[in-house]
């Protein structure tokens, strides 16, 4: 494990978007720690467990069995030491509903699942390289939903 | 109370009888007096008579008595002297009936006690003049001096009678002029009166028989309506009935005991029956709203089922009012209404309500199926092919190479294709939130969005002012999108596209085929292009569904675009139609409700 490495959690029930997900960081010349959790279930006990550092930024998937996404956002926001995590809502929904939720449920962004590699590589550079205390100050329902310029 | 005729004249007329009653009683009691009167007269007149006999009766049994006694002194003769004898009793009786005759009248009784008196002196003198002309006690001196004396008696006798006879006379004369006083008044008066009278009685008969007359109007017209009412009750499924709350009778109408399964007037209806009628489980209600009509004079509707005799069960509605008539008596008016047949209908109506509504909740499930599990398989597969690099491409075939791109644009088409259905669909299902919005702006988000390929086509859009509209506004940037992303799309080969945005102000009754006409004015906006236009024979079918007028490989398309623009249209409660000429450009036109 690197020392200044930033430390990301993805929350994915989907086998094979671990898979890309985790191709994708290695691609990318930044150094990070990426963990994986399976289900919401496993999610918050995996952020309740003292042993675990905390992420830095938590990629969240919204339908996700045994708990939501939207759950697991709720319940994280809830909890004293954990609300302050990044996190990056990453769906393959984009209905407006959802976004405007987990807007309103505090997600500091929200990611739509691409459906070419090099896109989803784009995309994770973009949330990873995001200064986000600049970021989150300014955050609006314009710029919630990542759009790659 | 509108209901009931006006008959006022009763009352006059029963003042008019009671006058004419007054009268006639006044008449007949007068005339009752004027007999009375007569009578009396003719009585007194008899009894003045009678008196004048009696007095001549005494007068003339004194003149006996004299003859009598002048014809014993001249002759003698002892038979001279019985008419004198008598006389006496003849005075005595006659005295008795006078003074009997005379009993009302103290003036005649004193004169009758002065004539008596004389009487009296002139038998004295008779005995004297009798005792004197004796021979054994003649005494010619004494008998001249009785004699001269009965003489003057018999004048004083006289005198006093006739003054009787002239009293009694006098007495009858004021009497009858009394009489005659008073009757003399009467016939003119009491003709007059009952002439009065025969004219009240005339009046109230003429009363009477135009009463009579606007009876008969009104009875026929009752008629009419109590015919028009029995129909209409049962055209329309309704009864009413009738409780007069004084004398506790209740009337129902013919068609309230057919509506309860039995023929008219087959019973005869108190209080309770009605609620036999009532189903078990609503007799508490109906019972508590009858009595409640009672405390608050009307009632709302009730609603509740009848049984009829046959077990079949009826929906009933009803309401009821108090009304009071003109005689001040309070009558309860009901109406019921059979509402079976709505009833039905409206359980129908419901049940395909919920259906109605599973339906539309599978549709959204469909669409949540759509949307996220769908597309999980399609974007793993365009990811996957992603992830084939250029590296792996060159040890491929050239057919292998090949059948990458033909799946790889076969996952992009069907891509487009869920997003534009999804995209339809949410058109529909999505809040419907309306904001004031000016369109000009919504216009330029839709150019912005559709920068690119304007550039690309280097393509010109000349707007003109749009008007400021309460619409759902990325409904309508979505419409514009559409509008000019088609004409960008089906540019003319070579040819600069050109879009011209108009917007003018136009009457519904202008549009009479096509347009709200509750809604007076609309804003008329048309897209002009100068693309290569359709045959005007689709101008209705390219806004349904999936009609496309290009094969997909010339025009890639889903032919959603436009059905999409119908949509919304239509969402705005407004209007859009095309037009085109072949090769020289299509004109959109959108009518949106001000």
């Amino acid at each position: 494990m690197q020392k200044n490495a930033l430390n990301i959690l993805l929350a994915d029930d989907d086998e094979d978007d671990r898979l890309f997900f985790k191709d994708a960081f290695e691609e990318i010349k930044i150094q990070t720690n990426v963990d994986f959790v399976h289900d919401g279930m496993q999610l918050m006990d995996h952020l309740q467990n003292p042993g675990n550092k905390l992420p830095d930024i938590l990629f969240l998937d919204l339908n996700m069995p045994k708990k939501t996404g939207k759950e697991c956002l709720i319940e994280i926001k809830k909890t004293d030491h954990l609300k302050d995590i990044i996190i990056a809502i990453y769906s393959t929904s984009s209905s407006e509903e959802d976004i405007e939720d987990t807007f309103i449920q505090g997600a500091n962004i929200y990611i739509k699942k691409p459906s070419d590699f090099n896109t989803l590589k784009k995309l994770i550079n973009e949330v990873v390289t995001v200064n986000w205390h600049y970021h989150t100050s300014g955050l609006n329902r314009d710029n919630f939903l990542l759009r790659l310029k | 109370m509108k209901w009931i005729p006006n008959f006022n004249s009763s009352n006059s007329l029963r003042v008019i009888f009671v006058i004419a009653v007054f009268i006639l009683l006044f008449l007949s009691s007068i005339a009752y007096k004027h007999n009375q009167d007569l009578n009396e007269s003719s009585k007194l007149v008899m009894h003045t008579y009678e008196i004048n006999i009696q007095l001549e009766r005494l007068m003339s049994a004194i003149k006996d008595a004299e003859t009598g006694q002048r014809g014993y002194i001249i002759t003698r003769n002892a038979r001279f002297l019985t008419p004198y004898i008598y006389s006496r009793d003849k005075v005595n009786t006659s005295f008795i009936t006078l003074k009997k005759l005379t009993a009302d009248n103290p003036a005649q009784q004193e004169n009758l006690q002065k004539l008596f008196k004389l009487i009296i002196q002139r038998f004295v003198s008779f005995e004297n003049c009798l005792k004197y002309s004796d021979p054994k006690t003649y005494d010619k001196r004494k008998l001249d001096n009785h004699m001269f004396g009965g003489r003057i008696l018999m004048e004083n006798i006289r005198f006093k009678v006739d003054e009787m006879n002239d009293m009694e006379k006098a007495y009858l004369k004021k009497r009858l002029k009394i009489y005659d006083a008073e009757i003399s008044l009467s016939p003119l008066f009491s003709i007059s009166l009952f002439l009065v009278a025969l004219s009240f009685i005339l009046l109230a008969y003429r009363q009477i028989s135009r009463d009579f007359e606007r009876m008969k109007i009104f009875n026929k017209k009752l008629l009419i309506s109590n015919g028009l009412m029995a129909e209409s009750e049962i055209i329309g499924k309704f009864s009413t009935w009738q409780w007069d709350l004084d004398t506790n009778k209740i009337d129902y109408s013919d068609n309230q005991y057919r509506l309860l399964g039995h023929e008219p007037n087959s019973f005869v209806p108190v209080r309770e029956t009605f609620l036999d009628f009532v189903h078990p489980d609503d007799k508490e209600v109906v019972s508590e709203s009858m009595d409640g009509i009672i405390e608050k004079k009307n009632l709302p509707f009730v609603y509740y089922k009848v049984m009829r005799p046959d077990r079949e069960i009826r929906y009933f509605k009803s309401t009821g009012k108090i009304l009071t008539d003109q005689q001040g008596s309070k009558i309860l008016l009901g109406i019921n209404f059979d509402i079976t047949d709505e009833h039905l209908l409206n359980i129908e109506l419901q049940e395909r309500n919920r259906e109605l509504e599973k339906s539309n909740k599978e549709l959204a499930s469909f669409n949540h199926v759509a949307s996220h599990d769908l597309q999980e398989p399609l974007r793993k597969i365009q990811t996957f092919i992603s992830r084939i690099s250029d590296a792996d491409k060159t040890v491929m075939s050239d057919s292998a190479k090949n059948y990458i791109t033909k799946i790889e644009s076969s996952a992009k088409r069907m891509r487009v294709l869920i997003d534009d259905l999804l995209l339809f669909s949410r058109t529909n299902t999505t809040k419907k939130e309306f904001l004031k919005m000016n369109l000009n702006e919504l216009l330029d988000n839709a150019e912005a969005e559709l920068t690119e390929i304007i550039d690309e086509k280097r393509a010109v859009i000349k707007a003109s002012k749009l008007p400021k509209l309460a619409v759902i506004p990325y409904q309508i940037e979505q419409l514009f999108i559409n509008l000019i992303g088609n004409s960008l799309k089906y540019s003319r080969p070579g040819v600069e596209p050109e879009i011209t945005i108009s917007c003018d102000k136009v009457n519904s009754s202008d549009y009479p085929e096509i347009l709200e006409q509750s809604v007076k004015k609309f804003y008329k906006i048309t897209f002009t292009d100068n693309g290569m236009g359709f045959d005007p024979q689709f101008k209705e079918t390219i806004f349904i569904l999936f009609q496309r007028l290009h094969s997909k490989t010339d025009y890639p398309g889903t032919g959603i675009g436009l059905a999409i623009c119908k949509k919304i249209v239509e969402n705005h409660k407004g209007h859009i139609t095309a037009d085109s000429t072949l090769n020289k450009g299509s004109v959109f036109t959108v009518f949106l409700p001000d």
